[in-house]
């Protein structure tokens, strides 16, 4: 078993410096696309979608509810409308008893920016977040008489941001102190998600302890992944604020959001360029991004592609015939391109969850040890 | 005396203590036992309440429907041609043209068959302009002129499409018009416009000819304050001009309210957009930064939305009225939002040079959408159909009730209808392209909602260490002193028996 993951992990690795460096061509054409209109980016959704979740309730889990709004307003503030963005809190900081400036909940210690302010929208609140919930968002199975806020009504076009923090460890994530997703269930659901065809790409962003293991098991296609902290590291939290008497963000939501604060509606920037200010030193643990399932390379991918909601435009009453020819040029394929990997290393390549034959064995080592208990207490109850 | 009989010294005669009545053998094998059949006994109900229910799909249906596909027949009519060649030649260039990935079975006929069902397209051979009405199309035949009319059926029949402006079939759809003024405090904004008299001037007879395709309902506001999230930049006429990448961030959703979130039905957003008056007259740029003509633009799959500077008063007058949209530029701005609908619904254009006086859509471009749309729903209901089959196999915690398992019978039966029609209906008249669509639509409906049902929602996954960590202190626990205790009952009685058969061979 060891010996096959070596042997897959020097594969991958080798696979990934082959095709390391971009060809000629393509920086000349990115030159130009960068230049261009809306020609730069090469994905071909039309419409964006949100899902953020903060899955852990209480006071002290204030830095918690923080990294959810701070992302929901990056998010609104790059163009998702409220109605393509499903906010998920599990308590409320803002009218909490606790909370010496009632209403507002703060993001950095010298309390400058509310990010409860009065244009919000929280869509799960309190003890509706439960797995069996973000599942149903997710899968879009749900009762008909849940309302339309509540529910993700994406399609084959759409792009979806899936920002999940709480506490969380090795391929778990907790909700509400007393039940846990793990990276199966999300996984699956994501599976579920690509059979209908409820997405055109994720970006699956993680803040928990050992957050990286919680993508480790996704096998659908067009997912990029990153998460705040590797196998048996934890994540910390950023810094106190002295009046409020809590941490009030994490170190990874920060800095994403400082990279953030640089973009605006228009920016061109991509992910490689956010996975490339990933500093360790500062975050105090090692971000990981995963790509593999992720068909276009990460120098193309612009952050707006998943945080904004920009949208592709059609000129002209009528359509002439020429317009919709250039509206066509604007979504090539890319397939052929050279994968540009980024700077951090690549996460291990895992494959799909065990196959059954290392199910099977694990489950009959344990009897085996369940078994082997059983006959030496019943070994020692025969003699006399 | 028994061996198992002492006497005490005092006379009084004690048993063995291990034949004594609550040390009996039989009674203490009969509790064990009575553990052990509760056990057994127990199991089934166990099994029973932690299993979960997942009725049999019919696969082999499903699979089945992968070698089904849709053939259109199209019957074209040939009237006031003399020559009974030219008929055969435009069979022969059509079919060159009209491979099989369209779907269709193009047949010409004269017009002296009598056997031409009703609706079929009819081509008149008149010289002049070529025009378009409802079924029929006229056109100049002449055996010079054949291919280019094979070229004009063909994209009349089979037209290419834009599959990524269209917006995705739904049996129903919201259409949200709005009139939006960018700041109505700064003046000379527009107050109202007649949108019940616009709507059935101008759109009615499109929403009424989709009507067997779409169940449209309408909703209109006007806005008094809806700010731009950036600065339209000057140019050097005075006027303001918007680049293209001003244009993909204009709708500012975040403070505009569009549509109303009632129902879950798809919305189609058709905007009217009032610049304040200090930034007037608002221009689209083209690539190259010159104000293009066009004041018009589409969001692929979302709506669309026009710009509309209200000229300029001249000084003698109030210039801070609100004034309702005049009907000139109501009339204008809704044929805009005519040619914007059809577009996002997927109503094909009439190629180039073809005229027509058909009010809103000819025959030819709504049985082309009827085509597309039923060949659009029939692959999806399959593709649905697939993915429940294989999602149910691949996840097994997943429970398939009996909701789901009728509503995917419903609609194989649906599919299954619509290729190969039920014996009841008349064979010789194949069945009319709204029938078809409507069990193309069912199909879809229905495959959908078993594949949305609220219940088959799989069960949490646990590892396989998470259950023996569960079951074992529970079972183990209590099963292995039974076990222990039974065997050692089973040795003890086999001693026993042996010692009883010793002792009895023995005397």
């Amino acid at each position: 078993m060891f010996s096959r993951l070596l042997l897959l992990f020097l594969f991958s690795w080798t696979w990934g410096t082959l095709a390391a460096t971009p060809s000629h061509e393509q920086i000349v054409g990115d030159f130009f696309n960068k230049n261009g209109a809306s020609g730069g980016s090469t994905s071909n959704h039309t419409n964006n979608w949100a899902v953020l979740v903060c899955s852990s309730r209480y006071w002290f889990n204030y830095r918690h509810m923080a990294n959810a709004l701070g992302m929901y307003r990056t998010v609104k503030r790059l163009g998702i409308p409220d109605s393509n963005i499903i906010l998920m809190l599990a308590d409320d900081a803002a009218c909490n008893a606790r909370n010496r400036f009632p209403g507002s909940v703060y993001a950095n210690p010298g309390r400058g920016l509310d990010l409860y302010g009065d244009n919000i929208e929280v869509d799960y609140r309190g003890y509706e977040v439960t797995v069996e919930n973000f599942i149903r968002v997710l899968t879009g199975r749900m009762e008909p008489s849940v309302p339309r806020s509540k529910r993700l009504l994406s399609d084959a076009s759409s792009n979806i941001f899936v920002y999940m923090t709480g506490h969380g460890g090795n391929e778990f994530l907790k909700f509400q102190d007393n039940e846990e997703i793990s990276a199966f269930d999300i996984a699956d659901a994501f599976e579920q998600m690509w059979q209908k065809k409820r997405y055109n790409e994720i970006f699956f962003m993680i803040d928990t302890c050992q957050a990286n293991t919680m993508y480790s098991k996704f096998y659908s296609p067009n997912i990029l992944a990153t998460g705040s902290s590797k196998l048996d590291q934890n994540s910390y939290s950023y810094e106190n604020d002295n009046d409020l008497g809590i941490s009030v963000i994490d170190r990874f939501t920060h800095y994403v959001l400082e990279f953030m604060e640089r973009i605006n509606k228009t920016s061109h920037e991509s992910m490689a360029d956010l996975f490339a200010y990933y500093d360790p030193v500062k975050i105090h643990s090692d971000p990981g991004v995963r790509s593999d399932l992720f068909r276009r390379p990460l120098s193309e991918v612009r952050i707006t592609d998943f945080l904004g909601g920009v949208a592709q435009v059609e000129v002209g009453e009528g359509v002439p015939v020429d317009t919709a020819a250039v509206g066509e040029d604007q979504w090539p394929l890319q397939g052929e391109s050279p994968a540009v990997p980024p700077v951090l290393p690549v996460a291990e390549n895992t494959q799909e969850r065990v196959g059954d034959l290392g199910g099977g064995w694990r489950g009959m080592r344990a009897w085996g040890g369940v078994l082997l208990i059983g006959g030496l207490v019943g070994w020692v109850g025969f003699r006399s | 005396m028994p061996p198992h009989v002492h006497v005490h010294p005092d006379g009084t005669s004690l048993r063995d203590p291990s034949r004594l009545f609550y040390q009996s053998d039989s009674i203490r094998r009969l509790i064990i036992a009575s553990y052990w059949l509760f056990i057994i006994a127990a199991i089934p109900l166990w099994w029973h309440i932690t299993s979960i229910e997942r009725l049999s799909l019919p696969t082999a249906r499903v699979h089945a429907q992968a070698a089904n596909h849709l053939r259109f027949p199209v019957q074209i009519q040939l009237e006031n041609v003399q020559d009974s060649s030219i008929s055969t030649s435009l069979q022969k260039l059509l079919d060159d043209r009209i491979h099989k990935s369209h779907g269709l079975d193009v047949q010409v006929r004269q017009q002296s068959d009598p056997t031409n069902p009703s609706d079929s397209y009819v081509i008149r051979a008149a010289e002049g302009v070529p025009s378009a009405n409802e079924r029929s199309l006229t056109y100049p035949v002449r055996p010079a002129t054949l291919p280019n009319l094979a070229d004009l059926l063909t994209l009349l029949l089979a037209p290419p499409i834009d599959a990524h402006r269209v917006a995705q079939y739904s049996p129903r759809y919201r259409l949200a018009f709005t009139l939006l003024n960018e700041d109505a405090a700064a003046g000379g904004a527009i107050s109202g416009w007649d949108i019940s008299g616009a709507i059935s001037r101008h759109l009615s007879p499109i929403l009424t000819a989709l009507s067997v395709l779409h169940n449209f309902t309408i909703e209109s506001q006007v806005q008094f304050h809806a700010p731009l999230a950036f600065s339209p930049t000057p140019i050097q006429d005075g006027s303001y001009g918007l680049t293209q990448e001003d244009l993909t961030v204009f709708v500012n959703s975040a403070e505009w309210s569009l549509s109303s979130s009632v129902s879950n039905d798809p919305v189609l957003h058709f905007i009217v957009f009032v610049p304040s008056a200090s930034r007037r007259p608002l221009k689209i740029l083209d690539s190259n930064g010159l104000p293009s003509t066009s004041n018009a633009f589409l969001l692929p799959q979302w709506g669309g939305m026009v710009i509309y500077n209200p000229p300029t008063q001249d000084t003698n007058s109030n210039t801070n009225a609100n004034a309702p949209l005049p009907p000139s530029a109501l009339h204008s701005l809704f044929s805009t939002f005519a040619t914007q609908l059809l577009s996002l619904l997927g109503v094909p254009n009439l190629p180039g040079d073809l005229q027509t006086t058909t009010d809103a859509l000819t025959g030819w471009q709504l049985d082309a959408l009827l085509r597309r749309r039923t060949s659009e729903n029939a692959r999806g209901a399959y593709d649905t159909l697939q993915s429940i089959v294989k999602l149910v196999d691949q996840i097994e915690n997943m429970p398939v009730g009996q909701d789901v398992r009728g509503d995917v019978l419903d609609s194989l039966s649906a599919l299954e209808e619509m290729y190969t029609p039920s014996p009841s209906s008349p064979s010789s008249t194949p069945p009319s392209l709204t029938t078809t669509l409507h069990h193309s639509s069912t199909a879809l409906t229905l495959a959908s909602r078993a594949f949305f049902s609220p219940k088959m929602l799989a069960l949490l996954y646990f590892p396989a260490e998470h259950k023996y960590a569960v079951y074992s202190p529970l079972f183990a626990s209590a099963t292995i002193p039974l076990a222990a205790a039974a065997i050692r009952e089973v040795v003890a009685w086999r001693k026993g028996r042996r010692e009883r058969e010793g002792a009895g061979g023995g005397q």
